[in-house]
């Protein structure tokens, strides 16, 4: 591991354990949005790993949260809770093993609204399931206390933007980047492309999974509806490019501004957030495209990389 | 009773076909992914509801109205955001990508927008809902006006671009966009055109969804899925082929539907479009294109 | 001994026979040419080889095992490397990252990133590359890249080396470079390599083994002296027919 690695990892390590103070010294409100922050901040991260590093943009990961928030009410109370963090999290990989293996063979644009139409599709099955069973709505009872949730997802943020870092500087992260530049330049110099997105997309299934089944804890109800809406996917698209969609710290900046804006709007108009979403979309897309992060690196870059 | 499924069918696909048509002059002639058709289809269909609420106008007579706003908005959306996209190199070398974010944003800014301002509750008019029998079939004369008056749209569409000056340039355009340049045709004024044309459809279709459906801010996206659906059956640029293949659709999702239940039109409907791309998995580009 | 042998090598392109048949054999340690006019199949052949493209029939043995059909990566880790004639160096990535790729998934299959690295310096170092080691791919002029298209394909530590026109658009000096820099190539390092190119007098100069396609079919093979001779040859390339 070499150094500038084991920096970013310390200094993500210590925002960690400052952060686990935060329910010690907040209130409630405090921790949830602490508790929002780290969502993000664990979907954004995992998310990165194959639409980041291996430039294959997916607009449908709300697909794996959803899953994950279904196993969580199906096993509610059946399994530890820990467990169906676990189950969760193999449930979600597992989808995207399945799924990715067709899919990735789609390139560039059309993957993206593939897995828009995926996760749309998944999430009217799951609404058939639901009705087929005369379901309306799963309640669960009992769930850990805001405080638990908190830190739980701390964990969850944690891994996800460690692992995102730790890929980005191994050589199967350079494998991805290969991929996103030129797949068949990569291919030919003996990457193998179809094992590395599989693998990619795999990875940035699980965490989401996981968090999934946590929101579900938090609201305490699930309904597909809900826990599949395309707004997750696209919120998560905007906050990473928004902050910066390249290095693995970028986001980070998306999710911060996004969330604060959420907590100032989302009360009273939820329309106008979400206008402001599409506008900072556009707006960076077209202005900046490498993302607040990246045009700040940009402005204060000295020369050499 | 298969009679009256084939009508339905037709009315349905007649508007796939129509809302199809746009999104070829828009994907075809700039390769941008615009995924906010669907969008337009609904602020068509707000005109309307508006026209006939407030002035107690004739959807029909709405059309033009809605028509020009549509045709607006794509042109506002063209100059204020991709001619000044289209500069930046690296902007054109992902362009596909980068013009669906876009668009997405355009669709969340036009749903949110009309949300805001008409609320987010369904709304619908009565208009010539009085059903009519023949064959064996009955059909409420506004489904009938529907397909009458997208099918004359249509038929014009395919005389127009076999045969018209303007239409064959936008097929150039279409096949060979750097080619078409070189032998004369104005490129930049053929996309405003296309732009305008193809919004402009959109929201004429919306005019007719609304006579006969009820209508919200998110009512766009089976639309705009459709409408991709579509093109990638019918061929990209191919105007016929996209009128075959939205009048397939609306066969596929009719008859469908009668069979498995009204909840399952969704599945379908995404089910049909994930399937398309999976096994077209190269996209819509013909031969000829270069990848990177 | 044959190192590589393409067999009745069939491909089409919906209706257009890209390579109608083709078969010859390249020796090892050799650096055998590939001639012909646009469109007579060349780069196609060289896709085949690779692995980018299957053959529609015909066999390709590499070193005593068939290949045809393969993945490219797969043909790559057994020791074929091959340049594009239209570069794609990985353009947001410096110098230094590209040629590190190829030490690390070549044929050495190295594990660390730092050691890769000290490879890919190296190599930088012996292609003149090293003064731009940091610099984007992106940012290198033609010349540059071309190199470093070779750079990261020496990097996989291939038997066989395929330069797909590794001349077109460079300048008369960075032509002499190139021609340098390939012979030192043969030499220092004993590769195979299988070139294509316009330029029949660098190919005279180049190779000891030339092959003539034309739309799709060979239509000569041998010495550069016995090709140029050959009236098959001629006719196809001056449109004149000599006695």
């Amino acid at each position: 591991m070499n150094r500038e690695l084991g920096v970013s990892l310390g200094g993500v390590t210590l925002a960690a354990v400052a952060a686990a103070t935060l329910p010690f010294i907040g209130n409630d409100y405090f921790v949830g949005i602490g508790f929002t922050l780290l969502t993000w901040i664990a979907l954004t991260e995992a998310w990165m790993l194959i639409s980041g590093m291996a430039g294959y943009v997916s607009l449908g990961h709300v697909a794996f949260v959803g899953i994950g928030a279904y196993v969580a009410a199906l096993s509610w109370q059946v399994l530890p809770v820990w467990g169906i963090l676990l189950t969760a999290g193999i449930a979600a990989g597992t989808l995207a093993l399945l799924v990715g293996y067709p899919c990735l063979r789609v390139r560039g644009p059309y993957f993206v609204i593939l897995t828009f139409g995926l996760s749309e599709l998944l999430k009217f099955v799951v609404v058939n399931i639901e009705s087929a069973l005369v379901v309306s709505g799963r309640v669960l009872f009992g769930a850990p206390e805001i405080q638990n949730l908190f830190y739980m997802m701390l964990g969850l943020a944690w891994v996800s933007l460690s692992v995102a870092l730790i890929v980005r500087r191994s050589r199967f992260g350079a494998g991805l980047r290969a991929i996103r530049e030129n797949e068949e330049a990569a291919e030919t110099i003996g990457i193998a492309a179809s094992w590395f997105k599989l693998a990619a997309f795999a990875l940035s299934a699980i965490v989401p999974g996981m968090v999934g089944a946590l929101i579900a804890m938090r609201i305490s109800y699930f309904e597909p509806l809900d826990f599949f809406s395309p707004r997750t996917s696209l919120l998560i698209v905007t906050m990473a490019v928004v902050g910066g969609s390249d290095k693995p710290l970028g986001p980070l900046l998306g999710v911060v501004f996004l969330v604060l804006l959420q907590e100032l709007l989302w009360a009273n108009l939820p329309q106008l957030y979400m206008i402001i979403v599409g506008v900072l979309l556009i707006g960076v897309v077209v202005w900046i495209p490498e993302g607040i992060f990246g045009g700040l690196q940009r402005l204060t870059a000295r020369g050499t990389r | 009773m298969s009679f009256q499924l084939l009508l339905a069918a037709l009315v349905a696909g007649s508007v796939y076909a129509l809302v199809a048509l746009g999104l070829n002059l828009i994907y075809g002639t700039m390769r941008l992914l615009n995924v906010a058709h669907g969008e337009f289809v609904m602020i068509g269909a707000y005109v309307a509801y508006w026209g006939i609420s407030l002035w107690s106008l004739s959807p029909l007579l709405a059309a033009p109205v809605a028509i020009v706003l549509t045709a607006g908005l794509g042109a506002l959306i063209y100059y204020s955001i991709f001619r000044r996209a289209m500069r930046s190199p690296a902007f054109v070398e992902r362009i596909e990508a980068n013009s669906l974010l876009v668009f997405f944003g355009v669709s969340i800014i036009l749903q949110n927008v009309t949300a805001l301002v008409f609320t987010a509750n369904l709304r619908g008019y009565r208009y010539d809902d009085e059903l009519v029998s023949f064959g064996g079939a009955s059909l409420p004369v506004n489904k009938i006006m529907v397909l009458v008056t997208a099918g004359l749209v249509c038929i014009a569409s395919v005389i127009f671009f076999a045969r018209s000056i303007l239409g064959l340039a936008i097929k150039a355009l279409i096949q060979q966009r750097e080619a078409a340049a070189l032998v004369g045709i104005p490129v930049a004024r053929i996309d405003l055109i296309s732009f305008c044309i193809g919004f402009g459809v959109a929201g004429f279709a919306g005019v007719l969804v609304s006579m006969t459906e009820q209508i919200s801010p998110f009512m766009g996206f089976p639309f705009t899925i459709t409408a991709f659906v579509v093109i990638i059956i019918g061929g990209l640029g191919n105007v016929l082929g996209s009128l075959l293949g939205g009048l397939l659709l609306g066969v596929l999702e009719t008859f469908g539907v009668a069979f498995t239940g009204p909840s399952y039109r969704s599945i379908m409907i995404y089910g049909v479009f994930i399937g398309v791309l999976l096994l077209r998995p190269q996209g819509l580009f013909g031969p000829g294109r270069a990848r990177t | 001994m044959t190192l590589l042998s393409i067999d009745g090598v069939i491909r089409r392109f919906r209706g257009v026979v890209a390579l109608d048949g083709v078969s010859f054999s390249v020796e090892e340690g050799q650096i055998a040419g590939i001639m012909g006019a646009n469109g007579a199949g060349k780069t196609t052949l060289f896709s085949i080889i690779a692995g980018n493209l299957r053959p529609h029939a015909g066999q390709i043995i590499f070193a005593g095992r068939r290949i045809d059909g393969l993945r490219p990566d797969k043909i790559s880790r057994g020791g074929i490397a091959r340049t594009f004639q239209i570069v794609r160096p990985f353009g947001n990535m410096t110098v230094l990252e590209n040629v590190t790729l190829g030490v690390l998934y070549g044929r050495r299959r190295e594990r660390s990133v730092a050691a890769a690295e000290a490879r890919a310096r190296n190599i930088l170092e012996r292609m003149g590359l090293a003064d731009r080691a940091e610099r984007l791919a992106s940012e290198l002029t033609l010349a540059g890249r071309k190199r470093l298209e070779i750079a990261r394909g020496l990097a996989t530590e291939p038997r066989l080396l395929m330069l797909d026109e590794v001349l077109a658009g460079l300048t008369p000096p960075e032509v002499t470079d190139a021609i340098d820099l390939i012979r030192k190539l043969h030499q220092r390092d004993s590769l195979t390599i299988l070139m294509i190119e316009h330029v029949t007098r660098t190919l005279m100069a180049l190779c000891q083994r030339i092959v003539v396609l034309h739309h799709g079919k060979k239509i000569a093979e041998g010495s550069p002296a016995e090709v140029v001779r050959d009236p098959q040859t001629v006719s196809a390339y001056l449109g004149v027919t000599q006695s």
